[in-house]
């Protein structure tokens, strides 16, 4: 474990428990991992600035609920109210979108993407420029390491709060979700 | 300009009142963005609505009248001149995202909505905008199949509009100031909206989404004026075993498997409270008969039969109940027991239709996912006759397996998904718009996992290898038979309209917006409007001139290309 996690459970023990700290306070917390400026410390960790508020709610409340799990981000949660999550949605839903500077797919690779794409139907819920709305994600543009291992926990089942999703997945190899990672961070 | 009844002749007349006031002051079209006008005229009284079919000025419902016949009866735009129908004006909305709106015209003012639930009202006559309302939705909307909105129902001085979140709104029809809200249900439970409510005397009736998410469906009635419920129609009743049918309507076996569905009826008692069943599209009223008549979408989990025993009523049904109770009448199911989505949501239509014996009858149409348009009796709802195939059915009715699944046409949007049909009653012609979309369809046992999340027991994936393409279908109602079909490169989803010039119009995901010969189908005419065009025409008529308007702005559900434009068509 990185020493920046030490030092974060630390300041995690202090912080999540005090419900009244005021939100903003509480983001403090996250962006210790998520960005100060909303690009995320490493490339396992997801943007969460300008990400949907709704998807955000619930991301959290299933982490406290165990749907979801994850060293880090179970623990994160379990201190935190409905309002609470609530607020901190609203909070990051509201800043704007980071710029990483990830590179666009080759053309080989997003073809082979947008194929899966259009069989799987994922505009029919991620929407245009796969920018999602309220429960769904905006997957364009995050973080390439974070996409391609949650794309291969949600197909192995190993994230198991959206067994459609899970469903889907198991359709596509690991080439599959490696073109699906390049092509979605490179949007 | 038709002048048939006392109604348009009165319309006409003031109409052209309105007009030479307009050139004595000197005031040009374009410059009124208050409508002054027209704005002193925008209240809808129920005789208008009942006579909505005739009514060559106005659009007053998203499928045209209460018989859904999505007919407009002026015929200045015709097979003879439609090859010079050119845009009148276009008008882009703020948003960018899948057009499904079906624009209502009264009296020269039009209502449009776009994606995420705005509501633009616009001078008809030349596309300027005349206020803007936007909902607030909520954090949390619950939808399975893209931020649509079908549309507005307008009664009185009012703009209903029904929302993602699930809530009710009244808005002023002057101001697009909201007169009341009140909550259809709970869209954290997966209940949402993105059907046009239906207004009729003094009640505003709507369905619900949420199939996809283990809700219990329903119609509902709220008062016009105050925003109160009224009643409630359960789509799924408490006792939804129904008599272990194993065919489909067509005679077709199921394949279920009815000893193994019993022992689990046994073990888990019935499954009303998460069966699904929403209501896509507004039901028809047939006002001499004080009944209603709407189709009940699929049971939850779409693919997976195991947690739900039983024929599953009223899922995959056509449902008729009372029009001022909420009181069942009669039902006829299509598909008992789905586990393919192939459930019923294209809009009913009522028609008088040839029985059996040759004889007239008050009939419904309603056109399934299965690619049959179904012709029931409006007396007790049983299945007159059923058209041919409009779409190639194969390995149809074969159970899902676990993943990659098993391949059937037609695939789980249809045959028709919920792009209502067109009826020309002259011709006795149902116009269909169909979807051939190979699929693959795979089960895995899931427990729902709560109402915000999708549950359908499996997955449906398009086969990324096999063509896909859709096509415009032309079928009598008296005999079943095809009488024309245009094949289209794409699957078709959106609407079409029938007009009196001998015209049906509608529009493709490639962006071309077409006219064809109602009794041919020969194409006549066609513009490319450079967004799909997925959504249902219009037609009305403002100050003489005959217009067509319908929205380009693509399509989540088969991907096509976005935009935000209305667009009004007319002739010189
Ligand atoms: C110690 C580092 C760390 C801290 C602090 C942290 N997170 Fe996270 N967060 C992560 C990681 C790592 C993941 C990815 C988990 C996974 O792969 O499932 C994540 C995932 C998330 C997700 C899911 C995003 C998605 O796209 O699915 C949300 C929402 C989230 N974090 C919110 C927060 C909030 C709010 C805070 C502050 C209260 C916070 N996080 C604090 C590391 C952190
Ligand atoms: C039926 C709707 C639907 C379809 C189709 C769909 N998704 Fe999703 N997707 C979702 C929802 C909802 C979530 C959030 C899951 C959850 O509840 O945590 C999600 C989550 C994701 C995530 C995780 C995002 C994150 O921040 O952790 C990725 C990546 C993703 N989808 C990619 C895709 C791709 C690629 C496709 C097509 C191959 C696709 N999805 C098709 C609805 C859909």
């Amino acid at each position: 474990m990185p020493t920046w996690l030490f030092a974060i459970f630390a300041l995690m023990a202090f912080i999540v428990p005090a419900h009244a700290e005021d939100i903003a306070e509480k983001a403090t917390l996250c962006a210790s991992c998520h960005g100060e400026n909303g690009v995320p410390i490493d490339q396992t960790i997801p943007v969460i600035w300008g990400q949907n508020a709704g998807y955000l709610y619930v991301e959290l409340r299933d982490f406290k609920r165990g749907a979801r799990t994850d060293p880090i981000m179970s623990q994160m949660a379990t201190g935190l109210s409905r309002e609470d999550m609530m607020a901190l949605a609203e909070y990051f839903s509201k800043k704007p979108w980071p710029n990483l500077g990830q590179k666009p797919a080759d053309a080989a690779t997003a073809e082979r993407a947008q194929v899966i794409a259009n069989s799987a139907q994922c505009s029919q819920c991620h929407l245009a420029g796969f920018l999602g709305a309220s429960l769904v994600p905006r997957v364009s543009d995050q973080n390439h390491d974070y996409l391609l291992a949650t794309l291969r926990a949600i197909r192995s089942g190993e994230r198991g709060n959206n067994n459609w999703m899970t469903e889907l997945m198991k359709a596509y190899s690991d080439q599959d979700m490696a073109a699906l990672a390049a092509y979605l961070a490179g949007l | 300009m038709l002048l048939g009844n006392g109604m348009r002749v009165g319309l006409g007349a003031t109409a052209a009142l309105a007009l030479g006031t307009c050139l004595a002051t000197g005031a040009l079209a374009d410059e009124t963005s208050n409508a002054t006008l027209f704005g002193n005229m925008t209240a809808v009284s129920q005789d208008m609505l009942n006579r909505a079919g005739q009514d060559a000025n106005n659009f007053l419902m998203t499928h045209g009248d209460y018989t859904q016949k999505r007919y407009f009866p002026n015929r200045q735009i015709n097979t003879m001149n439609v090859r010079h129908l050119h845009p009148a004006w276009i008008f882009q909305t703020e948003v960018k995202e899948t057009l499904e709106t079906a624009p209502i015209i009264v009296n020269g003012v039009m209502y449009v909505t776009t994606a995420f639930d705005h509501v633009y009202a616009l001078d008809a006559r030349t596309g300027a905008e005349i206020w803007h309302y936007k909902q607030p939705l909520g954090p949390i909307t619950v939808y399975c199949c893209g931020p649509n909105n079908r549309g507005v129902a307008v009664d009185g001085g009012m703009v209903y509009l029904a929302t993602l979140d699930a809530k009710l709104v009244a808005l002023d029809a002057k101001t697009g100031k909201v007169a009341w809200q009140s909550d259809i249900a709970d869209p954290e439970l997966g209940y949402s909206e993105t059907m046009a409510p239906t207004a009729v005397d003094g009640k505003i009736l709507i369905g619900t989404n949420g199939g996809e998410y283990g809700i219990r469906g329903f119609v509902k009635a709220f008062d016009a004026k105050t925003g109160k419920l009224l009643w409630t129609f359960n789509t799924i009743p408490e006792n939804t075993v129904g008599e272990w049918a194993t065919k489909d309507a067509t005679g077709q076996d199921l394949h279920r498997d009815i000893a193994a569905e019993k022992a689990a009826l046994a073990k888990l008692g019935d499954p009303f409270k998460k069966l699904g069943g929403g209501v896509w599209q507004n039901p028809s009223v047939d006002l001499a008969n004080r009944r209603i008549y709407f189709v009940v979408g699929n049971p939850s989990p779409d693919l997976d039969g195991a947690p739900r025993p039983g024929d599953n009523l009223y899922t995959d049904s056509l449902v008729s109940v009372d029009l001022d109770t909420g009181k069942y009448v009669c039902h006829f199911q299509y598909i008992p027991h789905d586990v393919w989505d192939l459930d019923a949501v294209s809009a009913t239509v009522l028609v008088d239709a040839k029985d059996q014996n040759g004889a007239l009858v008050p009939a419904v149409l309603h056109a399934g996912k299965t690619g049959f348009v179904y012709v029931n009796d409006r007396k007790d709802c049983h299945l007159i006759r059923f058209s041919e195939a409009m779409v190639p059915q194969e390995n149809m009715y074969a159970l899902p397996t676990a993943s990659p699944g098993t391949r059937m046409l037609p695939g789980a949007n249809g045959g028709v998904e919920w792009s209502a049909m067109a009826v020309d009653p002259t011709l006795n012609l149902t116009y269909a718009l169909n979807l051939h979309q190979p699929m693959h369809y795979s089960v895995k046992m899931a427990d729902y996992p709560g109402g915000d999340k999708l549950w359908l027991g499996g997955a449906f994936t398009v086969i990324p290898e096999e063509e896909q393409w859709g096509n415009v279908t032309a079928v009598d109602y008296n005999t079943g038979k095809i009488r024309w079909q245009v094949k289209t490169p794409q699957p078709m989803i959106g609407g079409i309209l029938a007009t009196a010039g001998g015209l049906v119009f509608t529009g493709e995901s490639n962006g071309f917006f077409k006219a064809y010969d109602s009794a041919t189908g020969a194409e006549l005419w066609r513009f490319q409007a450079g967004a799909g065009v997925n959504a249902p025409p219009s037609g009305y008529t403002v100050e003489g001139k005959e217009f067509i308007v319908v929205g380009a702005g693509g399509n989540a559900q088969v991907d096509s290309k976005r935009g935000n434009n209305i667009i009004a068509f007319t002739l010189d």
